[in-house]
């Protein structure tokens, strides 16, 4: 039980001024104290029970009753009422793992000495056993398997690939990527987080892939953290990221186990929160949100074009408006004259500049995208009708908005969309406006002070030590078979990406189909 | 704090400038095609501008196309900017397709009006320029063409079409003209432009609504200069010999008599090479021309399969266009006397010490430069069909 006893060692950091109160040997002292702590009227579950034949034991089950699952309780009761002790009272502390064996071939259980741990384990969901005499208590697991079951991954669709989704329990994500790599190298190490919430965290890696140094640097920097409360790995994410002012997610959030099982097999280390369906995986490179699970599941010619396509949607997320102001406010003369006549035909009318015509078209369609989002599923479609109604035919009949900004808001739009992870979308369509600024001010000139700065903020950005766009820059030479293009599997003859251990790098395929047999078919 | 502040004053920089040198496209007078004529005080320049809010394809109004606005004045900046005075935009330049000077002006010389154009930033180069032939340049400028409604782009495609299809058009872009005049033994040519005859002047898109009978715009034959000046017109046949001589032939078509039999080839390849060679020291030129081409149509009884029929045919092919060179040749040496084929040039490139001593007199001596032009043509294809449809087996 290498969990609790993490556990154990947080709880004593948390409170490392009070000395540990060890359990009473009165088995009503220990409930008083109890019942003290959680508050008169909880749902605390205290049950005093006799055994059959030695009616000086008196013992205690206690339970929370909404963390338990009724049908363990019950059956621990049932075989609570059979079991047969010949200790006296005071004396049970001497057998206690006599008793224990009666136990332990049916459950998971341990001892525990002192408070904290007695709290810790009630809220784990745990049955307390309390014996009066014993300064001991037994802690039985019987937490309850209420919660969403495996289901298909509402922010990660796939056409072709596994569709099991991660859920918000721990033990279940860990089930999905333990499923998925039968091998014991694969190290799993809990810890909980957040001084009140005493959230469970786990951190996944292949012993013989991962990069001792990163694991060791992760494994620090969550043990460092202080805080109250983790209600989602975001949390987690914001606390120990290596740049915090940087809008570029660094840590590689996903719902689907096949793809952290991919990042797990590069040599990246996984962070599972307990409450969160979304899985961490670092160093989470450049390249990587702009990847697909699925690109590894179809034609490395087809996965390499959508990857491409996928980069290019996001330069033209970033770029598209920016361009479009640029031109139209000063670079007119690089326009083709034909494209020139007709953008000229339909700004006839607008009254605003092209920067405000384009920020409120760009605005527009971020609060619809936002309202898309948060409002209840039942009235999407009369959202879609007036953003359809909105942002295209009515402003443009108005005459407010020119038709070539619905355009360029559109492809923005779609473009955005395109890219695998949100975060990076989100990180990519603030940007947006930020080169939208500068078009307006400076044209292109100020679209190309963006994208340098820009250049150097991610050249400069780093993931748990990682520079952000390995291996690109820093290049690694033979090493971006798997960037921007996907290469066949059988031609990949080293996996590393600078991420893993030099040794531990994954075996390339092969094709074990003999290319000259092919050639003549035996009939 | 710092930092901050580092932040601030970065902005500062950058967002005080403001957006100086911003101009919305709806404050702007796109300029399609500029005129310039000659008048006693000096330039008349029209300038034809777009009216974008006639173009737009779901209000469009019954206004014109295009706006012709004009100036009169001794200077041309001058003159562009007076346009400030008459419309409420400003002229953009930088898409300028055509332009188009007055024969009087070609006439005078057009040197100080290329360096304005040349010197001007907005300006691109990638205008054409051509000469009105029996016209002013404003009245070419006011006509509406049908079909591609700004005539300042139906003007630059069709040249750009006729320049790859019509032998006798040639495309000359302002750095080919500059460099032409500057040459010492080469010459400039410039398309002429023409008002074709119609009773109807289409000034009004109301006259467009009709499907023809109204004047239109059509570029002629070439117009030869010496140096700036323009000196006379080729005709039809001799601009055709030019640009065989020159090289510039991408395709066309050449019809050839052989007995009463007519035979169209379309040319679908001309290659011109000068070679210059001492005659007893002086200098003489050899112009060889090849030429490939495929039978469009063979009008007579003619067997064109035949390969001695293929010998004659591209015999009597040659001759034409021998005789179209050899035309042209004797106008421009004969009569107009100017180098326009750039035969000086190729003399100094050869010869340069020989060179010095006809570069002062060349306008003098290029009449008496002894040219030799030979042209040999070759069938590449006979068509669809081999033999003529209607020729009689020979019994």
């Amino acid at each position: 039980m290498k969990f609790s006893k993490k556990m154990a060692g947080q709880g004593k950091k948390m409170n490392e001024t009070d000395s540990v109160t060890r359990l009473s040997g009165d088995i009503y002292e220990n409930v008083r104290e109890l019942e003290s702590v959680f508050g008169p009227d909880s749902d605390l579950i205290v049950r005093f029970f006799k055994l059959k034949n030695n009616r000086d034991f008196i013992g205690a089950n206690i339970y929370i009753k909404s963390l338990v699952d009724r049908g363990t309780v019950n059956s621990l009761s049932v075989e609570l009422s059979k079991l047969k002790c010949g200790a006296r009272n005071g004396e049970f502390g001497i057998n206690v793992d006599t008793f224990m064996s009666n136990f332990s071939g049916l459950r998971e259980a341990k001892v525990g000495y002192d408070y904290e741990a007695l709290f810790e384990d009630l809220l784990a969901g745990n049955i307390v056993l309390l014996i009066d005499g014993c300064k001991k208590y037994l802690a039985i697991m019987a937490d309850s398997d209420e919660g969403r079951q495996v289901d298909e991954p509402s922010s990660q669709t796939v056409i072709r690939g596994p569709k099991e989704g991660f859920t918000e329990k721990i033990e279940c994500n860990i089930l999905l990527i333990r499923k998925r790599i039968k091998s014991p190298d694969l190290r799993v190490e809990y810890l909980s987080l957040g001084s009140i919430t005493r959230t469970r965290v786990s951190l996944m890696y292949l012993h013989r892939i991962a990069k001792e140094e990163i694991v060791r640097e992760v494994r620090n920097r969550l043990n460092n953290i202080q805080i109250d409360s983790v209600l989602e790995s975001g949390y987690i994410e914001e606390l120990i990221k290596d740049d915090r002012y940087s809008i570029f997610p660094t840590f590689l959030s996903s719902e689907k186990p096949d793809s952290v099982v991919g990042a797990l097999l590069e040599g990246k280390v996984a962070i599972l929160v307990d409450g969160s369906p979304y899985v961490l995986t670092v160093p989470a490179l450049m390249i990587e949100f702009l990847q697909s699970s699925e690109d590894y599941y179809h034609h490395f010619i087809i996965s390499s074009i959508i990857r491409f396509l996928r980069i290019v949607a996001a330069l033209l997320t970033l770029l598209v408006p920016a361009i479009y102001i640029a031109l139209t406010t000063y670079h007119q003369e690089i326009i083709p004259t034909p494209l020139l006549i007709s953008i000229a035909s339909q700004r006839e009318d607008v009254p605003f500049p092209a920067l405000v015509e384009a920020m409120m078209m760009e605005v527009t369609f971020e609060i619809l995208r936002e309202a898309g989002i948060r409002m209840p599923r039942a009235i999407g479609p009369a959202i879609s009708i007036v953003g359809a109604l909105v942002l295209g035919q009515a402003a443009v009949e108005a005459g407010i908005i020119s038709a070539v900004m619905v355009i360029v808001v559109s492809i923005t739009a779609i473009s955005s969309f395109a890219i695998p992870n949100y975060e990076m979308s989100n990180a990519i369509r603030l940007l947006r406006f930020i080169l939208m600024l500068l078009a307006g001010v400076l044209g292109l000139y100020g679209i190309i002070m963006g994208t340098i700065i820009l250049s150097l903020h991610l050249c400069k950005i780093k993931s748990v030590t990682v520079p952000y766009l390995t291996p690109l820059a820093p290049k690694i030479e033979g090493k971006n078979k798997d960037t921007v293009l996907r290469f066949p599997l059988w031609t990949i003859k080293d996996w590393s990406t600078g991420v893993n251990k030099a040794d531990g790098a994954r075996m390339s395929g092969n094709n074990p189909v003999d290319q000259r047999q092919k050639e003549k078919p035996e009939f | 704090m710092k930092r901050l502040l580092c932040v601030f004053m970065t902005m500062l920089t950058i967002l005080i400038t403001g957006c100086w040198s911003s101009r919305e496209v709806n404050t702007l007078a796109i300029t399609i095609s500029i005129g310039i004529d000659k008048t006693e005080n000096g330039y008349l320049v029209s300038e034809q501008v777009l009216n974008s809010r006639a173009i737009a394809s779901d209000k469009a109004t019954m206004e014109s196309p295009i706006v012709i606005y004009t100036a009169e004045g001794n200077d041309l900046t001058e003159i562009t900017r007076s346009f400030t005075a008459q419309l409420s935009r400003r002229m953009h330049n930088a898409h300028l397709r055509m332009v188009v000077f007055g024969e009087d002006v070609a006439k005078e010389g057009i040197q100080n009006i290329l360096d304005y154009f040349a010197r001007n930033y907005e300006f691109r180069t990638d205008f054409y320029l051509v000469v009105a032939k029996n016209a002013t340049a404003k009245e070419v400028l006011s006509i509406l063409t049908p079909i591609e409604v700004i005539p300042g782009l139906d003007l630059y495609n069709s040249l750009k079409m006729a320049d790859k299809e019509w032998a006798p058009i040639k495309s000359v872009r302002i750095v080919e003209l500059i460099n032409s005049i500057i040459a010492d033994g080469k010459n400039p040519v410039l398309t002429g432009i023409e008002v074709s005859d119609g009773q109807i002047s289409p000034k009004s898109t109301d006259v467009l609504q009709q499907s023809g009978g109204y004047q239109l715009l059509k570029y002629t034959c070439l117009g030869a200069f010496n140096n700036d000046k323009l000196v006379g017109w080729l005709d039809e046949d001799e601009s055709k010999g030019y640009n065989y001589l020159a090289g510039d032939v991408n395709s066309t078509v050449e019809y050839a008599y052989f007995d009463d039999v007519k035979i169209t080839s379309k040319i679908i390849k001309a290659k011109s090479k000068t070679r210059v060679y001492l005659l007893d020291g002086k200098p003489a030129v050899e112009v060889d021309i090849k030429i490939k081409h495929n039978i469009e149509n063979v009008a007579g009884e003619l067997d064109v399969s035949s390969e001695e029929n293929k010998k004659v045919l591209n015999e009597i092919l040659a001759n034409k266009i021998k005789f179209l060179c050899e035309k042209t040749l004797d106008k421009a040496q004969n009569e107009l006397r100017t180098d326009i084929f750039g035969f000086g040039e190729a003399i100094h490139r050869k010869y340069p010490k020989v060179w010095e001593e006809y570069k002062k007199n060349w306008d003098n001596e290029f009449p008496d430069l002894p040219v030799d032009i030979k042209v040999e043509a070759e069938i590449n294809q006979l068509g669809q069909i081999k033999k003529p449809l209607f020729l009689k087996e020979k019994e």
